[in-house]
């Protein structure tokens, strides 16, 4: 064991001395985190200005305007009343507005009446989003009155005096379509993107230590030092365990950092330290597993870039360290709990919108199993090319 | 190892005997790479294992490391078996190997820390050792640079240096002066030498031959992986008998020179090399008149005669029908 503390502080001090490393551990994973948050911010702080037409003048048309501009819905929409449909499409089109709301006329006077006339929304091909939320608010709207004129419809059909025509309306107006579906995460609070991209930037950072280390361990071969330690009275083992430490305390300290600079500069979520930390630590013994595969199944430095190359990608992509995994396909998101990363980011993803801390166990032992079945593969595959 | 053969008679045990290597023999698929290689180093003696590239040299220097798993044989360092995995017998072995086998971007003292620590040295026993091994190879004033600083000839020394640190019995030296400038080498050689006056077992391999005769006790000639030869310097020309080594450098049909050379009486071995041909004879000033003779009858033209005494290359030559650096 000494002796393989001796060969990780080596190693270590070599990545301490070595720029690149340190900038790949420390620096870049803050500095990207902190951009990708910033790049996707909008999505966390979604806002929509919408051009409304009224050319009805009706009152089922003040009522939607004062529905749209109402206090619950300032945080998300912004309305701003123009004269005429040519206008707001100008608007739209320059980009002053998101998209565009038109309430034709007779609108209001359609509404009773047994020829309903649709709304119009305006949008614009560089603000798809916004287009889409002024059609759902449409849609919303004209399925809430199509809801109001049925029941009116079938309260008359049932034999209601006519009589009673303005107080039937006004009691199904007082009415509301109901909602069932509630949109929620695992835990409590909103997850922003700096809660999601610190950690996906992290392990995306300390995956490309897998090629530094297996090139590292193959220049060491190339140069002769690796050789020259494999003379001294230690172990094979205690080789191993010590490049094995070196790639783990490095991983640690990267994620480390990054979690304790991300959470007081962007105010990121990592949850509580202990389960934070051990997804830290199993995705940091995932690391060094993954290490072992590259340098078992390599016989040069390049082949070594090469390979860990494609198997980091691979798990970038498939574990969701590029986009929010909540917002990607079905598929992909089954795909990303294939890949460690992909855990780890479900775990983090779960503290920080407020899981309890217990949410992080699962994701752990996961990773940790992968872990295991990676070294054991290295270690396998490894043993076959010595005795070959 | 995979087995335990019978030690050779002159290879027993001895208190002297830091070195007993004893029938190894190695194979890398169907290439002999070692094949029945015995011998012996004492305290204090430097042996030179002599051989061209290829020849089998670091092979068995990685067996003795324990480096490499052998096939067959057994090798015992200061009286303890060693193995890839015995690490009580490597800790008597100063290894130094070909590559020069340092962290560029740590310095030399960091160098020397790091190697000794693998060596169970620590605290002050071991910035004793490092200011001592420091002070033997002269880079003293150069410790705190770091190693990608110095020239070649100051790495070789380090790279010697950290095989020192932790006082091995057995020094084992993997062609140290590969690439060195010829300042360097005569300071690497007169280190070596000065080891085996300290007392330690020091086993050199080499394929320069001016080397192993200056430096080694006693020399081991390798080709193919076969010991084909061992003993003093003295012993193994003498092996040649009364032959001398003749070169001549002709023009002409130098193939039909060498043919006629070895029919005559008292010439062994007649061969061409690089337009010249190289003679091994019994008392070759007596023959030089019927060589010359020979050449004018066939129409070549000598163009320089030299006549040597035979030395390390010829008794190789003459052992192996090859020249050693081909």
């Amino acid at each position: 064991m000494n002796t393989a503390l001796v060969i990780a502080a080596k190693d270590l001090r070599h990545r301490l001395r070595d720029r690149s490393a340190i900038v790949l551990g420390f620096i870049a994973p803050v500095l990207v985190a902190a951009l990708m948050s910033f790049a996707f911010s909008s999505v966390e702080a979604f806002h929509a200005d919408i051009a409304f037409v009224d050319n009805d003048h009706g009152q089922i048309a003040v009522a939607l305007r004062t529905a749209l501009t109402s206090r619950e819905l300032s945080d998300v929409l912004s309305i701003e009343s123009v004269g005429s449909e040519q206008q707001a499409g100008k608007l739209v089109d320059d980009g002053d507005v998101g998209a565009g709301l038109v309430i034709p006329a007779g609108f209001s006077a359609a509404a009773v009446g047994d020829e309903p006339v649709g709304l119009t929304v305006l949008g614009s091909p560089d603000n798809p989003l916004e287009a889409q939320v002024a059609k759902a608010v449409a849609d919303a709207y004209v399925a809430q009155l199509n809801a109001d004129r049925l029941s009116v419809h079938t309260a008359l059909a049932a034999g209601v005096p006519a009589g009673r025509t303005a107080e039937l309306a006004k009691a199904v107006a007082g009415l509301r379509l109901p909602e069932s579906v509630e949109a929620r995460a695992t835990g409590y609070r909103q997850l922003t993107t700096a809660s999601y991209y610190a950690p996906a930037m992290g392990i995306m950072f300390v995956l490309f230590a897998i090629g530094f280390t297996a090139h590292s361990f193959f220049a060491e071969q190339r140069g002769g030092t690796l050789e020259r330690i494999s003379a001294a009275p230690i172990g094979r083992g205690g080789v191993l365990l010590g490049k094995s430490l070196a790639a783990f305390v490095y991983s640690v300290a990267s994620l480390t950092s990054l979690a304790v600079v991300s959470s007081l500069a962007f105010d990121a979520q990592w949850g509580p330290p202990l389960p934070a930390a051990a997804l830290i630590l199993a995705m940091s013994a995932a690391l060094v597993a993954l290490t072992a595969l590259v340098i078992a199944v390599s016989r040069t430095e390049r082949q070594a870039d090469g390979i860990a190359m494609m198997i980091t990608f691979a798990l970038l992509l498939l574990g969701g360290n590029f986009v929010l995994i909540s917002q990607a396909p079905d598929l992909l998101r089954k795909l990303a709990l294939l890949t460690p990363n992909g855990w780890a980011l479900r775990g983090f993803t779960d503290l920080a919108t407020g899981a309890a801390a217990t949410a992080a166990l699962a994701p752990a032992l996961v990773i940790l199993g992968m872990a295991a079945l990676v070294g054991l593969l290295a270690g396998v595959i490894g043993r076959w090319r010595a005795a070959s | 190892m995979h087995s335990v053969e019978t030690v050779p008679a002159h290879l027993e045990q001895t208190s002297a005997q830091v070195l007993i290597a004893s029938r190894l023999a190695k194979r890398f698929g169907d290439r002999v790479a070692v094949d029945d290689v015995s011998f012996a180093v004492a305290a204090g003696e430097t042996y030179g294992l002599l051989g061209p590239n290829g020849a089998g040299k670091t092979t068995t220097i990685r067996l003795i490391c324990g480096l490499l798993r052998a096939d067959a044989g057994q090798i015992l360092i200061a009286g303890q078996p060693i193995s890839t995995t015995a690490t009580p017998a490597k800790k008597s072995i100063g290894y130094v190997p070909q590559e020069i086998a340092l962290y560029p971007d740590l310095t030399a003292r960091e160098n020397l820390r790091f190697f000794g620590r693998l060596y169970g040295l620590h605290g002050k026993a071991l910035n004793h050792r490092v200011g001592k091994v420091l002070d033997l190879i002269g880079l003293s004033e150069r410790g705190r640079d770091r190693v990608e600083s110095f020239s070649g000839g100051m790495k070789r020394r380090l790279n010697i240096g950290a095989g020192l640190l932790h006082e091995p019995t057995l020094l084992v030296l993997d062609e140290p002066t590969v690439g060195v400038d010829p300042q360097s080498r005569h300071a690497v050689m007169e280190s070596v030498r000065s080891f085996g006056a300290a007392g330690m077992a020091v086993l050199y391999t080499t394929h320069y031959m001016e080397e192993a005769e200056r430096l080694c006790d006693r020399v081991g000639i390798i080709d193919h992986g076969r010991l084909v030869a061992e003993g003093t310097r003295r012993e193994l020309v003498a092996q040649l008998g009364e032959h001398d080594h003749i070169q001549l450098t002709a023009t002409g049909d130098l193939a039909a020179l060498a043919d006629r050379c070895r029919g005559l009486e008292g010439i062994d071995r007649a061969d061409v090399k690089d337009g010249q041909i190289q003679l091994l004879a019994t008392e070759g000033r007596r023959l030089l008149p019927a060589v010359l003779e020979a050449a004018e009858r066939i129409g070549t033209t000598v163009r320089s005669v030299e006549v040597a005494e035979p030395d390390l290359e010829a008794v190789f030559l003459h052992l192996t029908g090859t020249a050693l650096r081909e």
